[in-house]
């Protein structure tokens, strides 16, 4: 029998890493997307099947996390065995400027999807997507058991949500986990996250597209791990025979600054730091190429994550293969493929001009 | 200069005796009160021509900053919430609506109106839930056990991260259950008064009641009110629990209300099952010695006296 999956936020970068795991693993897979009069769907093209292909698995329909009513329609006719609810605002600085509908979608949304199920009266299990921003400026390593504390909007709504997955959980029965998952990253990373944020600039830099970089605060120190290996742990959890809580993470902690000078050495540039605060700058090749703008200062910050994923290994048999320096030699990797073979296309077309 | 206070949620038992501390100490009181083709002013009416009643709703933004602006006021007491905890099982999304984003409205509101209002968020004893030490106080972690409790531990966390973000005034009142005369018949204290009264009177046989051994602790609404005043008034702004330190069973509230009419409440309490709670909250006990300590705030009433007053109350009221 077939098993059926529903992935919320399947066009984001978990989304489709989960998307692939699961089509690899026999799956049928359904996928919420939000109607946009730009195409949303990059990161599913290369498995996206046409609708007339009888021997697709992928299958994307309309709906919103605010929209509580076509979720239980949807939940109702496709009646997934498993639910990957990892759609969400997800962007912890973004949820400042925005802090309702960040409250709405990333913590109201889980709620709208519990009641969903209750209501369309399918047996299902259901992950989801909680995150080390919940523990805020609890002192690391954080795991399973350590005291939330958020520090942004983002955060109080994530606290939200997993109390609510208990709730539904203790209350009613259901088979609901959280995943805590500590940064997760990967080529695939939206440019705002400052990880894909510094590997695209990069190679941007690289070939001229960009003249510098600017970033925020460089201290924050954060578990970084790679994407892929994280939603293995996601489907993990929903094998297990009773439900619970796993904190995901690789057990290192490294600054963003840190992150940056592996980043540009990969891409052999030595960077050389002077000046202090807003004023210090990063110098590659004899230039200025990273500046520090206060606009991506968050106004209240989480220092310092570092996960401890202990319970995972023991329960699930789950561990990080891809670490801190592979993960960012992989992104600068992919963005310097992407912008060379960018630039291949452009002297190829300038020279098609030129020659007219 | 005449100080203004606006309260969100004034039509309930905490936003009644607020309006009336309130006015008491010669303040320009504002309540927002939300369309209802039918009135629903019975707690206010008594003080109503000394109130300014502007509409609003915790639901729609615009109307929160309107009501920020008619009223300009110095203290903002944000009481308005979906508040039964068992109508958040059945409407968790409605009550994530109100209480916990709610919160976020009215902060943002205040941030765009006017950033030096100060903010008393209604946080609630229900984020102790399954209490993780025992007896409660400002740094115990939450585990709350409802979507009423998980709406109001992500209350709590905004307001913290609008004062840590921003600098904004706000406190978040951690109060225990607190009741009187005023408070819902839904609620269980004067479910049980409410009853106790009409079995004296003979207008009722039987009370059906849910778990009996669930442990809370009891203090009186128009005690607590002045502890919400007094932590706008302190210098810094901080959270506070506020409680008796005493716990009762509802079998020790049922016991002693029935008993002081005379009535042998086993005789008239029948277990209904459809009242017990997917997943309930056992045992809560306050401690409150950072409110006696920093705002100087203690309760006055003890929990019989309470018992008696609201069983009282509830006798005059079904004798006409």
């Amino acid at each position: 029998m077939t098993r059926k999956a529903l992935i919320t936020g399947i066009t984001g970068q978990d989304g489709s890493y989960l998307a692939e795991l699961l089509l690899a693993k026999d799956y049928e897979i359904h996928g919420l997307i939000r109607r946009s009069s730009t195409f949303n769907t990059e990161r599913l093209d290369h498995i996206y099947r046409d609708p007339h292909d009888p021997n697709r698995k992928l299958f994307l329909h309309y709906g919103d996390l605010n929209d509580g009513g076509q979720l239980t329609n949807l939940i109702y006719n496709v009646q997934p065995d498993e639910i990957y609810h990892l759609g969400a605002q997800s962007h912890v600085r973004v949820s400042f400027d925005m802090p309702e509908f960040t409250g709405d979608v990333t913590g109201l949304g889980t709620t709208r999807m519990l009641e969903a199920i209750r209501h369309s009266g399918i047996k299902t299990r259901f992950y989801q997507a909680s995150s080390s921003e919940m523990f805020g400026d609890s002192p690391p390593p954080q795991d399973e058991e350590t005291p939330f504390s958020p520090r942004s909007p983002y955060g109080a709504a994530k606290v939200y949500a997993y109390w609510m997955v208990k709730n539904y959980r203790d209350g009613h029965g259901l088979f609901a986990v959280n995943g805590i998952l500590f940064n997760h990253e990967s080529p695939r990373r939206g440019e705002t996250f400052v990880t894909k944020k510094i590997t695209k600039a990069i190679a941007r830099m690289k070939y001229g597209f960009q003249d510098k970089l600017f970033l925020g605060n460089l201290e924050a120190r954060r578990d970084w791990g790679f994407a892929a290996d994280y939603v293995e742990a996601m489907w993990l959890m929903l094998q297990q025979e009773k439900p619970e809580d796993f904190v995901i993470a690789t057990g290192e902690s490294h600054s963003v600054r840190e992150f940056v000078n592996i980043a540009f050495a990969h891409a052999g540039i030595e960077i050389e730091w002077k000046g202090k605060g807003v004023e210090e700058k990063g110098f590659g090749t004899g230039h200025v190429m990273i500046e520090i703008d206060p606009r991506y200062f968050r106004p209240t910050e989480v220092e310092s994550l570092l996960g401890s994923a202990t319970k995972a290994k023991q329960k699930l048999g789950w561990e990080p293969k891809v670490l801190f320096k592979e993960l960012a030699q992989m992104m600068v990797d992919a963005d310097l493929k992407e912008l060379e073979e960018l630039k291949r296309c452009q002297d190829v077309i300038r020279k098609l001009s030129d020659s007219k | 200069m005449t100080r203004k206070a606006l309260i969100t949620g004034i039509t309930g038992q905490d936003g009644s005796y607020l309006a009336e501390f309130l006015l008491a100490k010669g303040y320009e009181v504002y309540g927002m009160i939300r369309r209802s083709s039918t009135i629903n002013y019975e707690r206010i009416s008594h003080i109503q021509e000394r109130l300014t009643l502007i509409p609003g709703d915790l639901l729609d933004q615009n109307s929160l900053i309107e009501a920020l602006r008619i009223s300009e006021p110095g203290e903002v007491y944000n009481l308005g919430a979906q508040s039964f905890v068992p109508t958040s099982w059945n409407q968790p999304v409605l009550t994530g609506e109100f209480t916990a984003l709610g919160v976020t409205r009215m902060l943002e509101s205040i941030r765009t109106v006017n950033p030096k209002i100060r903010l008393y968020q209604a946080s609630s004893s229900e984020m102790f839930g399954k209490i993780r030490e025992t007896p409660q106080n400002e740094k115990t972690p939450f585990y709350p056990r409802s979507p009423y409790g998980v709406a109001k531990v992500y209350g709590h966390w905004i307001t913290v991260n609008y004062r840590e973000s921003y600098g904004l005034f706000c406190c978040s009142g951690i109060l225990f259950n607190h009741e009187s005369p005023r408070r819902g018949l839904e609620f269980v204290s004067r479910k049980v008064t409410h009853a106790a009264a009409r079995i004296k009177l003979g207008l009722q046989d039987k009370l059906w009641m849910g778990n009996l051994d669930a442990q809370r602790d009891w203090g009186f609404a128009g005690d607590y009110v002045e502890a919400m005043w007094l932590m706008l008034q302190q210098d810094e702004p901080d959270d506070y629990v506020i409680a008796t330190g005493i716990s009762h069973s509802v079998k020790d509230l049922t016991r002693v209300a029935f008993g002081s009419l005379g009535l042998n409440w086993e005789e008239h309490v029948v277990a209904d099952p459809k009242l017990f709670r997917p997943a309930e909250v056992d045992f809560l006990l306050g401690d409150s010695r950072k409110a006696r300590g920093r705002l100087g705030w203690e309760p006055r009433v003890p929990f019989e006296d309470l018992i008696r007053t609201m069983v009282n109350y509830d006798l005059q009221l079904n004798q006409r």
